[in-house]
């Protein structure tokens, strides 16, 4: 079987994990395991970061060769802290991500990354490799195509269960191997059965949502999912343009920095820039609606709601803001809502 | 509104200080000029940038550019008892309750158009993400350009290379807008005021160490963050002069040996901005707070050959710049140095950040034996305060040291 080694945060990049000869292993905030993160934190904290610290202090968890930070917010940064204190034996790198995209900011992202992957390979004891790198690298990009094709015709039509498999393929992705998660989307790249009518298209961002069966309760509320934007879908399957005139690390950082971005990360240039990407991501599939499904305490995105809320409502899209701990449970309970929603747009 | 706030407190302390120049404090120097800088925030004909707290206000000052750090004017919003009314249009706008109150409360002044509006904006990644989220709302709604400051948690070469790249960055930014150069000369002095200010910081500190405390409990309160708006600065080296003095004063006359201190306190983050009679409370309880986690010195003296890479060794020597690891070793070196007997952590509702290592703190304090009361308030809105629970746990806390 083959090492694994975990990681919180979707600009983790999978491809040097691999390319290390370790497998990912996303530490998603599922578990039973006990409430207790408040007391090494505070209870106050997201529930995403609450959760994985559960899991790491209830040993709900596979054997694990090292964990990947990322200081992506100050809920990570103290998940991080957090981790020495659970469990000091680990293999532990936290790795600075800049808030704002600038030339300085990628040279100083891809640094972290080569520190990243050279770190990788001395947790296996093997010889750094490039070749390796660029091999999954091509082996990602090979993924992310596909999943792109999936997404594109999730967005015209409604073929009942694509979106669930999608993000079946895309957690395969996070905590099996690209190859798995690859062969699953060849598999599944053509959708089953013709498209259907009558589900609502709507447009759904947040910040982790990444139960394959959550799409399908959407489906059952009769939604159709047109697209979605979170860390947990298609931001976390993005190509990377690997450029020749440049190092990997620096088309890494580039690819990573200039994706779509989580609420943290900030084009200085558009002060903003999310709510009008939200706006033109909903327009582009034709959504009649959107929603948002964020973490309670999530500060990056609670502080951009408003804009959002704003924008959206210039460019006459319904919009429906929910809050909840990234279970199925708490989705569960926004079900009247949902449904309303759902009947108002479909007036 | 704050205009006539800080212009009332200039013409009184002045009016005060014209009358009798030895008659005020050094608390009430640094009010003035604290006030003077509000004033300028607010008079509409200075140069004014809206910042992180951890942005570089000596740079800022040398290249003329008055500038403050907004969660500053929400503590003056809570000090003066006008947040609730700031708070409640931020909420009703959108702003979860569950986030930061400093920035609620600054968020719902940019509404009511009780902000001087910027030419500029300088965010920063440290402190704390919603602090950085609630500029770019700023940026967002005043339409204007927008710097970030990334502040890596880690000091190696490359981390702060990067700061230092953004920093000269930063003045170049800084320079489109107010079409000023940076001049050598004015950064030199700005530098030369700071190290000043520096090497009076760590007498102030050192004096503060005394037992019994010269400090009292509202002497040195909030004293370390918010310095650094007036360092790199005449002023901050006057103010700063004045502490010295008055400290070494207080214990040249056997001043402190007066005070009722039974129990000396560390303070950790910032204390409660709103009137709340925890000092007159800690008094009659025979406890002090001789120290507050920011009172310190993290930085080496600043190189006016190499000013970037200064500065931005400075940012990232801030305790919350780094692990929190880091910031229990230097909160622990601090209750050495004091010889304290508890700390109180106000943990902050909202705040991810400082709060969100609450159990972190608690765990790294009791490791050296100092026991931690954790004060679950919100220290800029009132609305919710339950009053008779907080002196109960403080009383009982206190109780417990003696």
């Amino acid at each position: 079987m083959t090492k694994k080694i975990g990681f919180t945060c979707a600009y983790t990049p999978v491809p040097l994990i691999e390319a290390a000869g370790f497998s990912p292993f996303r530490v998603f905030p599922e578990s039973k395991a006990p409430d207790q993160a408040g007391h090494l934190l505070h209870d106050n904290l997201c529930p995403h970061v609450k959760k994985v610290l559960d899991r790491a202090l209830a040993d709900d968890l596979p054997d694990l060769e090292g964990m990947i930070f990322i200081n992506s917010c100050d809920a990570m940064r103290r998940l991080s802290d957090a981790w020495h204190a659970a469990r000091p034996q680990d293999e532990i790198l936290l790795l600075d991500l800049p808030s704002g995209i600038s030339s300085l900011s990628i040279d100083f992202l891809s640094k972290e990354y080569d520190r990243l992957a050279k770190t990788l390979f001395e947790w296996n004891h093997k010889p750094f490799s490039l070749e390796k790198i660029k091999e999954k690298i091509d082996n990602w990009n090979h993924l992310a195509a596909m999943a792109k094709k999936i997404e594109k015709t999730m967005s015209k039509e409604y073929f009942p269960g694509y979106a669930s498999r999608l993000q079946h393929i895309i957690n395969t992705a996070a905590t099996d191997s690209i190859d798995t998660a690859a062969a699953a989307a060849k598999d599944h790249l053509h959708p089953i059965g013709p498209a259907q009518k009558g589900r609502i298209p709507v447009f759904i961002f947040g910040n982790l949502l990444f139960d394959p069966n959550v799409y399908n309760l959407f489906e059952e509320w009769n939604l159709h999912v047109a697209a979605s934007d979170f860390c947990t879908s298609s931001r976390f399957i993005s190509p990377i343009d690997v450029k020749k005139d440049e190092t990997i690390f620096r088309s890494l950082a580039g690819s990573f920095l200039s994706q779509t971005p989580c609420a943290r990360t900030m084009e200085t240039t558009v002060p903003g820039s999310i709510a009008q990407k939200i706006v033109q991501q909903a327009k582009e599939t034709n959504a009649k609606g959107v929603i948002g499904f964020t973490l309670k305490f999530c500060d990056p995105y609670l502080a951009r709601i408003p804009m959002i809320r704003k924008a959206l409502q210039e460019a006459s899209l319904p919009f429906l803001m929910l809050e909840g701990d990234c279970t199925m449970g708490s989705l569960g309970q926004q079900q009247t809502r949902i449904e309303a929603f759902t009947e108002m747009l479909g007036v | 509104m704050m205009y006539d706030y800080f212009d009332n407190t200039v013409t009184g302390i002045t009016q005060k200080l014209d009358q009798d120049p030895g008659g005020i404090n050094a608390r009430k120097k640094y009010v003035l000029e604290l006030s003077k800088l509000g004033k300028k925030l607010y008079s509409k004909d200075e140069t004014i940038a809206w910042c992180g707290v951890t942005a570089p206000f000596d740079l800022l000052s040398a290249m003329g550019v008055t500038s403050c750090f907004v969660e500053f004017v929400g503590a003056m919003l809570a000090s003066t008892q006008t947040a609730g009314y700031f708070l409640e249009e931020a909420e009703d706008s959108g702003f979860a309750t569950d986030s930061c109150a400093y920035h609620r409360a600054v968020m719902g002044a940019v509404m009511k158009n009780a902000m001087p509006e910027p030419d500029f904006i300088i965010g920063t990644s440290s402190p704390c993400t919603a602090g950085l989220a609630i500029v770019e709302n700023f940026a967002h709604q005043y339409k204007k350009d927008f710097f970030i400051l990334n502040i890596p948690q880690n000091d190696s070469k490359d981390a702060i290379n990067f700061l230092a790249g953004q920093i000269e960055e930063m003045t170049r930014f800084v320079s489109d807008h107010t079409k000023k150069p940076l001049s050598k000369q004015k950064l030199g002095i700005a530098l030369d005021c700071f190290n000043q200010s520096t090497r009076l910081l760590k007498d102030i500190y050192d004096l503060a160490k005394t037992t019994p405390s010269p400090v009292d409990n509202n002497l040195l309160k909030d004293f370390g963050t918010v310095i650094s708006l007036l360092m790199g600065t005449r002023q901050g080296v006057e103010v700063c002069q004045a502490f010295k003095d008055e400290l070494t004063h207080r214990i040249k006359t056997f001043q402190h040996h007066g005070s009722n201190e039974k129990i000396r306190l560390m303070w950790i983050q910032n204390r409660i901005q709103y009137p709340f009679p925890i000092n007159e409370m800690l008094d009659d309880l025979g406890a002090k707070i001789v120290v507050d986690e920011l009172n310190n010195v993290t930085w080496e003296p600043m190189d006016p050959d190499h000013p970037f890479e200064s500065i931005a060794k400075r940012m990232i020597s801030i305790p919350f710049s780094m692990s929190t690891a880091t910031r229990i070793k230097t909160m622990q070196d601090l209750a050495m140095e004091y010889g304290i007997h508890g700390a109180i952590n106000p943990c902050h509702w909202g705040c991810r950040q400082g709060t969100g290592a609450r159990g972190l703190i608690s765990k790294g304090l009791k490791d050296i034996n100092v026991p931690v009361l954790n004060l679950e308030i919100d220290c800029v809105d009132s609305r919710n305060l339950a009053k008779g629970q907080i002196e109960t746990r403080i009383e009982a806390f206190i109780e417990m040291l003696s």
